[in-house]
């Protein structure tokens, strides 16, 4: 039973790093840029989160608040760093968006101080329903309830409709999808606009289950996804999603298996190394693009 | 329907084009011939706006589309078979339709999906298979099926023939004759220039970058030795090769 409950608890954290892995291999499958200011959305999103909460004292107004921030920063971002400089050399971009994250980090911190910021009210935090004997924590679920139903959402959208299949025709060739009309600026538009909602409500739903929001909440998380997507093949959709599941898995084993000598945190830095050093071209085989 | 003037287009100091006219009428077909390097493919993807060029003018059913990118070429009703095919290999071939549909409305893209179909019953056999995956012949039917989604008044073939068996180049030919007769104006590039001047209404030799001769398919086979030095072989290989057979042959 033990057993079942930590890989229950790894495939919770994996459905969130779900969320956010996936943005970022979305944007570099498209632009082959490592969009490392992802995690900033992430923290701007719980942010919002907290703030709109307390203000309104509804999460049902503090979610869709979160998410629209973290889409219209998402926007700005490529709009203003990246649109600029996709002509430049690929370490270009990736000098700016590390540049941006240091930038939003401290931009928090100035804005809403450095402890960070707790819900007025969360009576959510110690709730536990009894699934099938195992006890799991009221906003775990919802965290993982939510993650399974937006990425579900979007692989049917990606796979059934008009718009997902000119977005996959502009991943694999570009050139050829704008000779059938379409827009590759419209294209990466919705790739940051939808990548960063993932972002918002992952930010809001990490917020809620740590009761608060705080300036550098999005680093760990932004080294933790850059990993999974080196594990699931840079780029790759599927990848991505099985490294996320993946490292939340190893995690949740490895907190107890070497809880001696290894901090949780850092597992996720042991596998892109081991996987780096092994097998750089990602777990999952890409698929011919 | 398609008028080019000038077109001029130049990679560095590469010159792939230059000053090239042509001019295609609805319900014909234009074959663009030459050897290898001559620039069909630079003045096809130019046409299609992929390509910029430093020079000239494109008119597309009245409408000056020079300054205009693919995509607006796409809705005015532009569409091309690309050389190498270039389908959307990851995506199922019914997908690869659907973003050849892309500017259509649901039910046009409906219609000419059908159309498409049924031109190529072959293709709607495997709907779902992987467009990477098929054979060549499959997959130039789908880059012909794809174009077709776009309901195009101008269709820009580059290399129609291509690596397909007799058989294929045969059902290829005899649909764009049939596109040709519905009102499409045609563009064909092809190698295989005596299968292009069966079907050509109207033929212009690159060499070079360069129109060297534009006329009728009669025209265009009545000079022997000009047929051998630009569209033989690669540019004149033909005439070379027989010049070094004879050296050969009288010296051993
Ligand atoms: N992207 C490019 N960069 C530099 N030079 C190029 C490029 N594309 C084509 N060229 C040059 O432009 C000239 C014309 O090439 P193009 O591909 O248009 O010829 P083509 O007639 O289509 O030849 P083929 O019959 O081999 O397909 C060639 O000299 C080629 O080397
Ligand atoms: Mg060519």
């Amino acid at each position: 039973m033990y057993y079942v409950e930590l890989a229950v608890q790894g495939l919770i954290y994996g459905s969130m790093y779900a969320l956010m892995a996936l943005g970022l291999t979305l944007i570099y499958g498209l632009l082959r840029v490592l969009h490392i200011a992802h995690a900033a959305v992430f923290t701007l999103g719980a942010y919002v989160g907290v703030i709109t909460a307390n203000a309104t004292g509804s999460l049902w107004i503090a979610f869709p608040a979160a998410i629209l921030a973290a889409v219209l920063a998402g926007i700005a971002i490529y709009r203003l760093v990246y649109a600029p400089l996709l002509d430049r050399p690929p370490l270009v971009p990736l000098i700016a968006s590390v540049g941006l994250l240091i930038l939003l980090e401290d931009l928090f911190r100035i804005v809403f101080g450095n402890q960070g910021i707790a819900f007025n009210e969360n009576p959510y935090v110690y709730m536990t329903v009894t699934i099938g004997g195992l006890s799991i924590g009221v906003l775990q679920l919802a965290m993982f309830v939510g993650s399974v139903a937006s990425l579900s959402a979007f692989a049917a959208f990606v796979a059934f409709s008009r718009t997902g299949a000119a977005w996959r025709a502009t991943l694999g060739n570009p050139q050829m999808a704008t000779s059938f009309g379409v827009s590759v600026a419209q294209v990466r538009y919705l790739n940051f606009a939808i990548g960063s909602a993932f972002a918002g409500l992952a930010g809001v739903l990490i917020a809620l289950l740590n009761n608060y929001a705080e300036p550098g909440m999005g680093t760990i998380v932004s080294y933790k996804t850059l990993a999974i997507i080196v594990l699931g093949g840079l780029g790759s959709m599927r990848g991505a999603l099985i490294g996320s599941l993946l490292l939340g898995v190893i995690e949740s084993y490895g907190t107890v298996y070497l809880s001696g000598g290894v901090d949780r945190d850092a597992i996720a830095a042991l596998c892109l190394i081991a996987i780096l050093m092994f097998r750089p071209e990602g777990l999952a085989k890409r698929i011919a693009a | 329907m398609l008028e080019i003037e000038d077109l001029t287009c130049t990679y560095g100091s590469v010159v792939a084009a230059s000053q090239v006219c042509l001019s295609v009428k609805a319900g014909e077909i234009l074959a663009l011939v030459g050897s290898n390097g001559a620039g069909k493919t630079s003045t096809i993807m130019a046409t299609m706006g992929h390509v910029r060029i430093t020079g000239g003018s494109i008119m597309l059913d009245g409408v000056d589309v020079t300054r205009l990118g693919p995509r607006h070429r796409a809705r005015l009703g532009m569409a091309v078979v690309p050389e190498g095919r270039r389908l959307f290999a990851d995506m199922t071939v019914d997908e690869n339709l659907t973003v050849g549909g892309y500017t259509r409305t649901k039910p046009a893209a409906r219609q000419a999906r059908e159309r498409a179909y049924a031109l190529f019953p072959r293709l709607a056999e495997r709907r779902r298979q992987i467009a990477g995956s098929m054979s060549g012949g499959e997959q130039q039917m789908l880059a012909i099926g794809r174009a077709l989604m776009v309901s195009p008044k101008v269709l820009l073939i580059d290399e129609l023939s291509l690596g397909l068996m007799p058989k294929i180049i045969d059902l290829c030919m005899e649909t764009i004759v049939r596109l040709k007769r519905e009102g499409i104006a045609i563009v064909l590039v092809e190698q295989n220039t005596d299968r292009a001047l069966e079907v050509a209404d109207a033929v212009v030799v690159l060499a070079s970058g360069r129109v060297v001769k534009a006329g009728t398919p009669e025209m265009i086979r009545a000079d022997d030795t000009f047929f051998q030095t630009y569209i033989g072989l690669d540019g004149g290989q033909a005439v070379r090769n027989q010049v070094e057979a004879n050296v050969e042959q009288r010296s051993s």
